[in-house]
């Protein structure tokens, strides 16, 4: 690594420490959201630096993308401005205990890190790469390897959104105060872009970056956008609708995976000679779906209504 | 089809197929959790019965071996609590179904029966995975399960779930990077391959220190248990059962599976002795608070503080040389706790119903209604108590005799005082059953049977515990977690 190389990971650590703390401790809640958001495009980078493509864009499309549209638009939702200054700023709690423990578990981290061997796993995934039904590593882990954690995070995520919906109903209306006419026009132009991008990136997972999470990351990304822009969110929590389905579908062809595995008499979640490959690349378009619709359900902040967004509904 | 894979692919995969069903499906609710929760009990019955006849096993997920894949491992100590959730689950299931409608504390019930099932399925994954980051990511679905079900609730439960949330999450992500560094350092995540291999060193170290940390957050052991009574105390009663009998123990099961697998190098005098005291300072002042609890639930909540107490115990004993009938003693009563503790908030939440109010001082007179809920009640506090023959007997004992084998008196001790404190609260609560009372609450014909027929048949479990008592010493010498 050049000396240009250090001096900029060094900067890009001062600038992540610098904003981290902005968005932990800054007076107002405006400047730490900001703050959020800056810091999730840097860390982007600094999966990048750490050449981990794929964490780079799922960082930049839902920690940078995603959770600071949610943060701005529960900032919206902060009626006054005086409600905007910090109200849980409390320094005798943070000086006294927070500020130390976190700095305490650092330091603990740091020092255990410093030296750490990181042997890894890169040569058993190489070695078992031929057989596991595609040619890029990550993917290999996500859907061969290790694809009963990947069913259990697409898990987590529906019941993230079930838990959200079970808090009460979508708050309406939805779409923050639009500061620029152009927006609009602007999100309806770039949406079909999106799609491209999330299509191509399902598509590249089988053997470079990229894959279901992603894909679906900027999918969901794109559809805040449209929302943000003024779109109608046209998704629906009635029982009739295929929303359920395609909210669930992901988790459900997982699970139908790994019990097929077990009927043909083979271990939980063990492909058939042979069909590793399509079986992959079928689970990730479903897996890309619904954690595309999931992302967009866990910013509507609520159960969406029975029968379309501003009907008369329940 | 290999017969001894069944048991757990049906375990892990039933609840969450049952849970997608009912959120898209939410009117076939109560028939699809109840059919789920019947089989999901014959078949945790049927892996103890599999464990019982040939010893433990592993199976690899997707036929891939550690350390490249995961597993899953079915021991003595997994199957017991697959069973205990399993109990534990179809009880609190029953229970919720026979609530009177109008009554139901619960907002919305269309999804509590999704976040019932993915709580269910999210332990059960828990209790089979062998894999250290497997772990987490059921950790996850149990946390925000619990967070959900808590807040069912409304009002100041709302609060208390979040409260829940913070904690909770505090304690994954401390937790998290103790695996990290485990990762870091062995190039490993399974248990039985960090068990082979894990060397005492600086690294090695401080990756125990935050697992156990973040550990003994999520499990409430004292002083981390602040958030533990609020949201116990103010949940829905099936939720509170769940959460107090097994969602706990999830915690403690982690810890011991940890100190007992890969740390044990790293488990000295000094380590055994600082948890074992935080055990004994939880037993003292989580019983001194359920004495001073005015409100039913929120003494059973504080007791759950107490309780955990005890099997803090296992360390110190076991670190003094009696680690068999410490570890058996201390599984043992964390398997009748589980199965009391949830009796007494069923129980509770059914003489709640009746008397419209959870005031001690408001609990006397006309019990119609109620009366098989107080029978369960008094059971369950018999086995909490630790009366010969019931299952927190069983496991008092074989404690009190790996403290007495191996000098341990002030661990006795500690056993003994929080035995009274125990006899004392529950003696307080049974007796606002015969008070005289207030004519209030609702018409007893509206309360279903159902409901104290789901504490008893739990409160009855855990008297039979202690019965069970040569079954069970086998069941956990079964495993590789089990000292030898």
């Amino acid at each position: 690594m050049g000396v240009a190389g250090v001096i900029f990971d060094v900067l890009l650590a001062l600038a992540l420490t610098w904003l981290a703390w902005q968005a932990t401790r800054a007076a107002d809640l405006f400047h730490a959201v900001v703050s959020f958001i800056v810091f999730g495009l840097l860390m982007a980078l600094a999966w990048v630096r750490l050449e981990a493509p794929d964490i780079a864009l799922a960082e930049a499309a839902i920690g940078a993308g995603a959770t600071g549209a949610l943060l701005l638009s529960a900032l919206d939702r902060l009626a006054s401005r005086e409600r905007r200054r910090r109200l849980l700023y409390e320094p005798g709690a943070a000086w006294g205990f927070w500020i130390p423990a976190g700095g305490a578990l650092l330091g603990a981290l740091t020092l255990a890190a410093w030296k750490l061997p990181a042997p890894g796993l890169g040569n058993e995934v190489r070695a078992a790469l031929g057989v596991s039904g595609v040619e890029h590593p990550v993917t290999a882990v996500l859907l061969n390897f290790r694809a009963l954690d990947t069913l259990l995070e697409i898990g987590v995520l529906l019941l993230a959104a079930i838990t959200i919906w079970s808090l009460g109903r979508a708050p309406s209306p939805l779409i923050p105060a639009m500061p620029s006419p152009a927006l609009p026009a602007l999100g309806r132009l770039l949406f079909p872009v999106f799609v491209l991008v999330a299509a191509y990136l399902l598509w590249r997972g089988s053997h470079a970056p990229g894959g279901a999470f992603p894909a679906g990351a900027v999918l969901g990304a794109g559809a805040i956008l449209m929302l943000l822009a003024g779109a109608r969110p046209w998704i629906r929590s009635s029982e009739r609708g295929p929303w359920r389905w395609i909210l669930s579908l992901g988790l459900v062809m997982l699970l139908a995976a790994g019990i097929a595995g077990t009927l043909a008499g083979q271990a939980f979640f063990e492909y058939p000679p042979g069909t590793a490959g399509p079986l992959i690349l079928l689970l990730e378009v479903a897996a890309g779906l619904s954690i595309a619709l999931l992302l967009f359900a866990l910013y509507l902040r609520g159960e969406p209504c029975e029968h379309g967004y501003r009907g008369k509904g329940r | 089809m290999i017969p001894e894979t069944a048991g757990p692919v049906i375990l892990f995969s039933l609840p969450l197929a049952a849970a997608i069903t009912v959120f898209i499906r939410p009117r076939w609710s109560v028939p699809v959790t109840l059919g789920a929760s019947g089989v999901l009990l014959a078949a945790a019955v049927w892996v103890v019965g599999v464990v019982l006849q040939q010893g433990a096993w592993r199976h690899d997920i997707g036929g891939w071996t550690a350390p490249l894949g995961i597993g899953w491992n079915v021991d003595g100590l997994s199957a017991a609590l697959l069973l205990l959730t399993a109990a534990v689950g179809l009880a609190g299931a029953v229970f919720h179904a026979s609530r009177p409608a109008p009554l139901a504390t619960v907002r919305d019930p269309r999804f509590f029966w999704p976040l019932w099932l993915f709580l269910w399925g999210g332990l059960n994954a828990l209790f089979l995975a062998a894999d250290l980051f497997n772990v987490y990511v059921a950790l996850e679905l149990v946390s925000i399960a619990s967070v959900g079900l808590i807040g069912l609730a409304g009002g100041s439960a709302q609060a208390a779930a979040w409260r829940y949330l913070l904690a909770t999450l505090l304690g994954s992500t401390i937790y998290l990077f103790g695996v990290a560094l485990l990762y870091g350092r062995y190039a490993a995540l399974d248990l039985a391959l960090l068990t082979d291999g894990v060397e005492r060193d600086g690294v090695t170290a401080v990756a125990a220190a935050l697992m156990t940390l973040g550990l003994l957050l999520k499990a409430a052991v004292f002083p981390l248990h602040f958030w533990l009574p609020a949201a116990h105390g103010r949940a829905p009663p099936a939720v509170s059962a769940v959460l107090s009998a097994v969602v706990i123990a999830a915690g403690y099961y982690l810890l011991v599976r940890l100190w007992f697998g890969p740390f044990a190098p790293l488990l000295g005098t000094g380590v055994a002795t600082l948890l074992g005291l935080l055990g004994a300072a939880a037993v003292l002042w989580g019983g001194l608070l359920a004495l001073l609890q005015r409100r039913l639930k929120m003494l059973i909540a504080y007791s759950t503080v107490s309780q955990f107490g005890y099997g803090l115990l296992v360390f110190p004993l076991a670190a003094a040389g009696a680690a068999h009938p410490a570890w058996t003693g201390a599984v043992t009563l964390v398997l009748a706790h589980g199965l009391a503790k949830a009796a007494l908030f069923l129980a509770a939440g059914a003489i709640v119903l009746r008397h419209g109010i959870d005031r001690l001082e408001a609990l006397g007179g006309d019990q119609r209604g109620a009366t098989l809920a107080w029978v369960a009640f008094a059971i369950a506090s018999a086995s909490l108590v630790g009366l010969p023959p019931t299952g927190g007997f069983l496991g008092k004992w074989w404690l009190a005799q790996a403290a007495l084998a191996t000098g341990g008196y002030f661990w006795l001790a500690i056993l003994m005082v929080g035995t009274g404190f125990t006899a004392a609260y529950l003696w307080r609560a049974l007796q606002a059953a015969v008070r005289p009372g207030r004519e209030a609450g609702i018409d007893p014909a509206t309360l279903s049977a159902a409901l104290g027929l789901a504490a008893l048949s739990l409160a009855l479990s855990a008297a039979a515990l202690g019965l069970a008592a040569p079954v069970l010493g086998v069941l956990l010498d079964a495993g590789p977690g089990a000292p030898g």
